[in-house]
This record gives C-alpha cells, sequence and structure tokens, in this order.
C-alpha cells in the first residue's frame, strides 16, 4: 500500500515537474522594456551602495554615477574639468586658501546642493577618518561656506593632491548623512556605524538615481531628472543623459556575458573582453570594439632588504634578461603595451619615456650576453658560465654571489592562474629565463590575500609578480611606493627601496602645486627608480570593450575604457 | 523513539558548538585580513589599521570569540566586512534561490534516478541496463562547468530557447503589469538550464545505488516466496523489491538535500544564480569572516539535523529498525 501511494506521488512530483518545464520553455522573453534603456553587463553586483564602504570596483562604478565631486578629469587628459564647480578653484596665495564657486544643482530629491553640503562631506571624512578618504584631506585646516555657493578650503601646508584628488571628492548630502553621522559620533567604533549605514536610495548629485535592485540579479538605475549637466556644456560636449536609464545584469563568468553581448541580450559588456574571444567579435557586425590604453601597472618586485636583490646589477641583469615583449605577444596575445617606466604611456602628461629600457628590442641571446656581462663585471661567477669562451650561449649552471658563496634558491611569488593567468604564467616565464643563466629562481603561485600579506604586512619573500588595475592619474603613488617612510607594515614601499635623494625629490613632488613643476619632479623620480629598478615593469594591458552598435552610439573613449560618466551622459540610441 | 531523538539533539547542539568554535580559529589562522586584499596606493597603513580596529579584530582573540558568540546567539551572525549588512539578512536574501534551484534538482534527479536504476536492475544485463548505466556512469563523469556552458551555447545562444543565464528577466520583474503567475514562469524558465544540468550530473549516482540495492533486494527469500505465490512482476518490483531497496537512497538523497544549502558554487557562478554557494566562495577568499563563518555554520546545522531525519526516517521505511 505504502508503495503504490509512494509511486503515485513520484509519479505526480514528475507530471508537475515537466509540466512546469514545459510551461518554462514556453516563455517568451518577457516584455519589451523601453528601447532607451541600456542594458550593461556587469561581473559582479555592488557590494553597497554606501558610498563610503564602497571600495570594490563594481560598486565604485554604480556609486560614482550616483554621487558627483566638484571637479572631474577631462576625457582627453588630467586636466581638471568643473564639474559641481562653475570654474576653476581661486588661490589666495597669502593664505594658502583655495575658493570655489558652485554651479546651481540639485540633489536627485530636488533639493538645492548647497556649499553647506561641500563643507559637511569634508568634515564628515576628517572626524571619522574614512578609509581611501581621510589621506587627501588632512592637510585641509577648515573648510567653510563663505555663502551658500561659494566654499573656501584652507591649506595647512601646498599639497599637490588637492587639484587632483581632494576635489574629486564625492559630495554628499547633509540632510541624508548627518543624522547618521550624530548617531554615530557617541559610539565606541563611531566608522563601523557609518560605514554599516545602509543606503536605501543614495540620494546624489550624478546623471542617475536608483530606481530597484534585485540582489545577486541587476541593478537599475534611472536618469536623475534633477541632473545640473543637462543641455550644458561642458569640456566641450553638451551633456544628457539621452537614455531613460540602464540596467546593470550581473553575469557569474566572462563566457555567459560575452555570449548575452552577441546574442543582444546586453548593448555593452563592462569589462575588458579576453583576447581569446576578440577574433570572433570582429566578425560581428552588430559589435563594435574599443581599444582603450589603461591607467594600470604590472610589475615584478624585488626585496632589497635580502642579497642577491640588494644588488643594483643584479635588478638591471633580470630586467635585461625579462622579455616584456614576449609576455605580451605569448601570454597577453597582443592585448598590452610594454611598461618600460612605472607611470603608464596612458597618462602622458606624467610618462617619462627618457628611461633606460632594459633589454628593449633585444634577441634572446642578445639578452643573455648583457645580462652576463653586467653581473660578471659585479663580480659574479659560474661552474657554468651561460656564454662561453667562444661567445656562444649555453645554459649557465651554479652561480656565485661576488662573494663567492653560491646563490641560493629563491621564489617569486605570484597570484595563482585562476585568480590571474597572465601574472601566474609571466612568473613562470621569469623563471625559465632566469634559470637558464643558472640563476636558481622558483614560480610560486599563492592564494592572493596571503601573497599580498606576506609581501606587504611580513616582508617575507624574496620577489612577486603584482599589479595595480587601477591607478589614479595623480602619480602620487610612486612617492607610497618607493619613499622611505613606506617602508613599513603595511605600507606601499614592499620592496624597501630606500634612497635619501629620491625621498627628498618625492616630498618635493608631493607640495608642488604647479602642474609643470610637478611634472618635471615626477619625471626625474621616474628616471631614478629606473636606474635603480627596485620594480621590472612588465607590461600594461590593453581595455577591449565590446557595444551593439545596432542600440547605442556616441560613446567617448578615455584612459580606462569606454564605461565612463561621459559615455553614458552622451550616449544616444543608434538611428 | 523519543529518547532517541533527544539524545540526538544534544549531540547535535554539542558538535555544532564545537565546529562553530573551530571555524572560529581557522578562519583567524588563515593568511590575510579583510583589509589585505585592498591593494590601493591610496590606502594610507595609518587607514588600513584604523579600518581594522574598527572591524574589531584588534580586539584580544578572547574578546572576539565572545562577541562571535554573542551574535551568533542574537541570530544576526553579525555584520559582513564588505556588505556592512547582518550576515542573517544576506544568507536569507539568498537561501531561498539556492534552495529552490538545488532542491528541485536533487528531488528530480531522484526520482528518475531511483525509477531507472529500478528498471535497469529488473532488466539486469539487457539493453536497458546497459544503456541506463552507461549513460549513468557518462553523465556522472561530466566536468559540470564544461556541460552547463555546452548546455547555455546550445540551447540559449543558438537555439535561444532559454535565456543565457540569471535567475529573472528585468524586463518581466519591473513591469508592474506582470503579475506573479508570469513572474512565476519567469523564473521556471530560467530554471531550466540549470535544473538540467544538475539533472544530468546527479541522476546517474542515483540510477546507481538504487540498481545495485535492488539487485540485492531481487534475491532475498520473500522475493522467491512471492514469485511462489503467484503475484505479477509488476508488484513483485514495485511492492516487495523497491520499498526495501529504497534505504541506501534515503540515505544519499538525504545528505544531498541538506548540502544543496550551500549550493554549487561553479553552477551559480556558470549561471549567474544569485546564491548562496557564490557568496560563500567570495567571503572565503575576501576574508569576509562572520559571512564565511555563519555559511559554514548553516551547512554543518543542516547536515547534522538532515542526519538525524534520515535515521527517523530509517524507522518508519523499515519496521525492523527499532531505536
Amino acid at each position: 500500500m505504502a508503495a503504490s501511494v509512494a509511486e503515485k506521488v513520484r509519479r505526480a512530483l514528475l507530471g508537475a515537474t515537466a509540466a512546469l518545464l514545459c510551461l518554462g520553455l514556453s516563455a517568451g522573453p518577457g516584455l519589451a522594456l523601453s528601447d532607451d534603456i541600456i542594458r550593461v553587463g556587469v561581473l559582479e553586483e555592488p557590494k553597497s551602495l554606501n558610498l563610503w564602504l564602497a571600495n570594490d570596483t563594481w560598486s565604485q562604478r554604480v556609486v560614482d554615477l550616483i554621487y558627483e565631486p566638484l571637479y572631474v578629469h577631462s576625457p582627453k587628459g588630467p586636466e581638471l574639468v568643473p564639474w559641481l564647480a562653475a570654474g576653476q578653484p581661486q588661490l589666495d596665495a597669502a593664505n594658502l586658501t583655495y575658493t570655489v564657486k558652485l554651479r546651481p544643482a540639485k540633489w536627485s530629491d530636488g533639493s538645492e546642493l548647497t556649499a553647506a553640503d561641500v563643507v559637511f562631506t569634508g568634515q564628515l571624512i576628517q572626524n571619522f577618518q574614512i578609509p581611501l578618504q581621510s589621506s587627501k584631506w588632512k592637510f585641509i585646516k577648515k573648510v567653510e561656506a563663505l555663502d551658500k555657493h561659494t566654499v573656501r578650503y584652507w591649506l595647512t601646508r601646498p599639497k599637490a593632491i588637492f587639484l587632483t584628488r581632494t576635489l574629486l571628492t564625492p559630495i554628499v548630502q547633509k540632510k541624508q548623512w548627518e543624522p547618521v553621522a550624530k548617531a554615530a559620533q557617541g559610539k565606541q567604533k563611531p566608522l563601523q556605524v557609518l560605514l554599516r549605514f545602509k543606503v536605501d536610495k543614495p540620494v546624489g548629485t550624478g546623471p542617475f538615481m536608483l530606481a530597484s535592485w534585485k540582489k545577486g540579479v541587476f541593478v537599475y538605475l534611472q536618469a536623475n531628472p534633477h541632473f545640473f549637466g543637462r543641455q550644458q556644456t561642458i569640456a566641450g560636449y553638451t551633456l544628457g543623459p539621452y537614455i531613460k536609464g540602464m540596467i546593470l545584469k550581473v553575469f557569474g563568468t566572462a563566457d555567459a556575458a560575452v555570449l548575452a553581448l552577441r546574442k543582444g541580450e546586453i548593448d555593452y559588456y563592462w569589462n575588458s573582453i579576453q583576447p581569446g574571444y576578440i577574433q570572433q567579435i570582429k566578425g560581428d557586425p552588430n559589435i563594435k570594439l574599443f581599444v582603450n590604453k589603461k591607467s594600470a601597472l604590472y610589475f615584478l618586485g624585488f626585496n632589497l632588504r635580502k642579497a642577491p636583490f640588494n644588488d643594483v646589477n643584479f635588478r638591471r641583469a633580470v630586467a635585461t634578461l625579462v622579455s616584456k615583449e614576449f609576455i605580451i605577444k605569448r601570454i597577453l596575445q597582443g592585448e598590452a603595451e610594454v611598461m618600460h617606466s612605472l607611470i603608464p604611456p596612458g597618462n602622458e602628461f606624467y610618462y617619462n619615456d627618457q628611461v633606460p629600457r632594459y633589454g628593449n628590442g633585444l634577441s634572446w641571446n642578445d639578452r643573455v650576453k648583457a645580462a652576463y656581462a653586467i653581473l660578471k663585471k659585479a663580480g659574479y661567477t659560474w661552474q657554468v658560465p651561460p656564454v662561453s669562451a667562444s661567445g656562444e650561449v649555453v645554459k649557465g649552471q651554479g652561480i656565485r654571489l661576488p662573494g663567492g658563496q653560491p646563490m641560493a634558491e629563491f621564489t617569486i611569488l605570484t597570484p595563482p592562474a585562476d585568480y590571474d593567468p597572465h601574472r601566474a604564467m609571466s612568473g613562470q616565464m621569469i623563471q625559465e629565463w632566469l634559470r637558464a643563466m643558472g640563476i636558481p629562481a622558483l614560480s610560486r603561485p599563492m592564494a592572493f590575500g596571503a601573497m599580498v600579506q606576506r609581501i606587504k604586512d611580513q616582508r617575507n619573500f624574496d620577489c612577486f609578480v603584482l599589479g595595480y588595475a587601477k591607478l589614479s592619474l595623480d602619480p602620487g603613488y610612486l612617492r607610497a611606493f618607493f619613499h622611505s617612510a613606506m617602508d613599513r607594515p603595511r605600507g606601499y614601499n614592499m620592496s624597501g627601496y630606500r634612497n635619501p635623494d629620491f625621498d627628498r625629490v618625492a616630498d618635493e613632488s608631493e607640495n608642488a602645486m604647479d602642474p609643470a613643476v610637478r611634472q618635471k619632479l615626477i619625471h626625474k623620480m621616474q628616471a631614478m627608480i629606473m636606474q635603480e629598478v627596485p620594480y621590472v615593469p612588465l607590461y600594461n594591458p590593453l581595455v577591449v570593450e565590446g557595444v551593439r552598435k545596432d542600440r547605442f552610439t556616441g560613446w567617448v573613449s578615455e584612459l580606462g575604457g569606454v564605461g565612463n560618466e561621459w559615455s553614458f551622459c552622451l550616449i544616444k540610441r543608434a538611428k | 523513539m523519543r529518547k532517541f531523538i533527544l539524545k540526538r539533539l544534544v549531540q547535535v547542539v554539542v558538535i555544532l558548538f564545537l565546529i562553530l568554535t573551530i571555524l572560529f580559529v581557522l578562519f583567524r589562522l588563515a593568511p590575510g585580513d579583510p583589509v589585505s586584499r585592498l591593494v590601493d596606493p591610496n590606502l594610507t597603513p595609518e587607514e588600513a589599521d584604523h579600518l581594522i580596529e574598527q572591524m574589531g579584530l584588534k580586539e584580544p582573540i578572547w574578546t572576539q570569540y565572545l562577541m562571535y558568540l554573542k551574535n551568533i546567539g542574537s541570530g544576526e551572525f553579525g555584520y559582513s566586512f564588505h556588505y556592512g549588512e547582518p550576515v542573517a539578512k544576506i544568507i536569507w536574501q539568498r537561501l531561498p534561490n539556492t534552495l529552490m534551484l538545488f532542491t528541485t534538482a536533487v528531488i528530480l534527479a531522484a526520482l528518475v534516478g531511483i525509477s531507472w536504476g529500478k528498471l535497469a536492475a529488473w532488466k539486469k544485463g539487457k539493453l536497458t541496463d546497459n544503456l541506463l548505466t552507461i549513460a549513468s556512469l557518462v553523465t556522472h563523469t561530466l566536468f559540470l562547468p564544461w556541460l552547463a556552458l555546452l548546455l547555455v551555447w546550445v540551447f540559449a545562444y543558438h537555439l535561444g530557447w532559454c535565456p543565457i543565464t540569471g535567475m529573472i528577466t528585468d524586463e518581466v520583474w519591473l513591469d508592474p503589469a506582470c503579475g506573479f503567475f508570469t513572474k512565476f514562469i519567469d523564473v521556471v524558465h530560467h530554471m531550466v538550464l540549470p535544473l538540467a544540468t544538475l539533472f544530468l550530473i546527479h541522476f546517474g549516482s542515483y540510477l546507481l545505488v538504487m540498481r545495485s540495492s535492488m539487485l540485492e533486494t531481487l534475491k532475498e527469500d520473500y522475493i522467491l516466496l512471492a514469485r511462489a505465490k503467484g503475484l505479477s512482476e509488476r508488484a513483485i518490483r514495485n511492492q516487495h523489491a523497491a520499498p526495501n531497496a529504497w534505504l541506501p537512497v534515503v540515505t544519499s538523497v538525504g545528505l544531498s538535500l541538506a548540502f544543496s544549502i550551500n549550493g554549487g558554487a561553479l553552477t551559480e557562478t556558470v549561471f549567474s544564480w544569485p546564491g548562496i554557494g557564490r557568496e560563500l566562495v567570495m567571503a572565503v577568499s575576501q576574508n569576509d569572516y562572520p559571512l564565511a563563518q555563519a555559511s559554514f555554520l548553516l551547512v554543518a546545522a543542516v547536515v547534522l539535523l538532515s542526519n538525524l531525519v534520515v535515521d527517523v526516517l530509517y524507522a518508519y521505511l523499515d519496521p525492523r529498525i527499532r531505536y
């Protein structure tokens, strides 16, 4: 009896499932949403719309469309474009103050943006020491509202990043954040309270505002009817937005996102397309590919605190052996550019192309010969030298340090291949090149978090291959990477590079408010670093993005790609 | 029976306490911390330290442990470092999606696997048995992401029968005119491919277990007796052999249902299914301790309770078993 009941239940369940699946398959693609809404494929949803917590790329992309700063960078270069500001900041050199006039603008709830909002934002960052923000406000003595639309910043000392980063701080609405700040102030961990504030309806001045968010599936941003930029011509562009909104659809893998782009389920995939897909997409008449430079840096770093990495000759020899062209051609399939300096070539204003180019354009044999010459001159010896007496390149063996001791095996740490195959493969290639010279290198992939902790916090490493996927246009990071003061746990001088001359120039550059003066100093810093090569810059990947040209036109390319605020303010329906 | 259940419940509580302590220790021993992944030269060492302190990770380890216990006791499981939201809320947002997909897949695969396993055993050595056994072995050993992408490529991209990935269609869910039924069908439409993938991967294991168990049962004397009594082949198969062959399958299905709570990170990733599996992987990789600990704890709790339920179910299915 029990069996026959079970049999009936089983049949009923199977029947119901089959019926549902048939119904599901028969369902159409759904109702057509307005054609003026762009569908954008992303690989992750935002973690939070709380501006102060949104530190990851995907959250920042959404947040940047909602909250706006006083100034933005022009898509054509690093020059400052007044955004919420009405004009360029006015300097009073005697008092070291900058005065900024605001243009008439409204928040997305219809209320007016005032100087009080700007002052409140600065005070909030300073009082709560908000991470990633507070360092660019440390030198601000006071920020005050002179009237409803004028703000004055009092600086304690000249600081270059005031113009390039402080004025680019997104502004939050005092009305929305003041109660949160007040509630947090009395608490034991005020920053924690601020970061945990759930922003269900972010109020911003940006071109878009949040309309709907289905967690893990999509975010729907509607055009902000109060956006100040509508029909305004800024940096030569007459802004919209000309679309009604944008839907950010989450895809778990790049494979699915690319298929969705080709199928027309999305109009733009907001990520660089992997080289393997590019040839297929090139043949698709409905897709247009944009190739742009990136503000990124991928490099090989040394631990200068120990031998043989504390020897500049050894570092130069390694830099000579590393074939960046090979890495780009074979590992990145040509979708990258060679880096000779630590500032990406796309950052034209600060990039110095007059730095030593180790091994540039040399054949493998010539690289080995050049590296051998450097090391031999510095006192290194071999059991079997990599270049024979007759000048023939052979496999080197048994390298010894200038003091005569055998060189111990060392490790090149890389992220694992599932995190970044390019860096993992680059590490392997460097290992092989060094071994060909008899240098006992071993490439070792390691979980990213563990690797960073070992390099940045514990300083327990030999060499590493790391990268910064998105560097700011302001080159202040050069100081962070190599200034002696940053050689401490959690500091970014991971190599332990110490050079008082460099420190002096770096400090000067930090205080240089005149862009031309700063440019010279930054050029000098690059030259100094590339003379001593604590890092060997490797490559800078290109950003290859695909858009449906049958859907929207008017994309604006800038360093980093077409996925930027300018594009979303300017794209229009394709005719 | 009541005494048995009570005793097992006490065991479950003790084991859970041990597990939650081990989880706490393991995550603290793992290399890295929630800030070490923030590789941004604009983050100064002072800011990083301040952030760590505000996350409560500079407190003595005992204080952190007590806070952890308090958070579990409150039912909120603390706040996610990355979402800034209560962990319980994040889990409850994702869990229904995972359960909907994976529980349906397990039940469907079990129903079909049991049926076909029964049939394969009954037709042992014949073409049906050979075909079903080979099909089970082949599908069960396929690499899941490969199969998933293949199905997407054929049925979504080329034939256009299903959406490429995702769980819902934005047009449907943003349209106020769409009612419950339309939305329900939309979800089912999105479920077809992930469900087919999971079904193909899993039905084989149930089939093979059922087949093997059924073959053992068919050797029993009571089957011979049933034949001697002149019962029909169908009655012997369905009413005498099958119910006695279910026990190992029930264990397997029970555990699969329990583990379906943590979903399958691979399936959820390939099909962009917003479930708990993907969250768990991301939480671990980003050192989001509160979210990762709570997710593992939930899996442990459900597995322990499922074991208890399976044990009780045994007694119902086999009257010879008494506790």
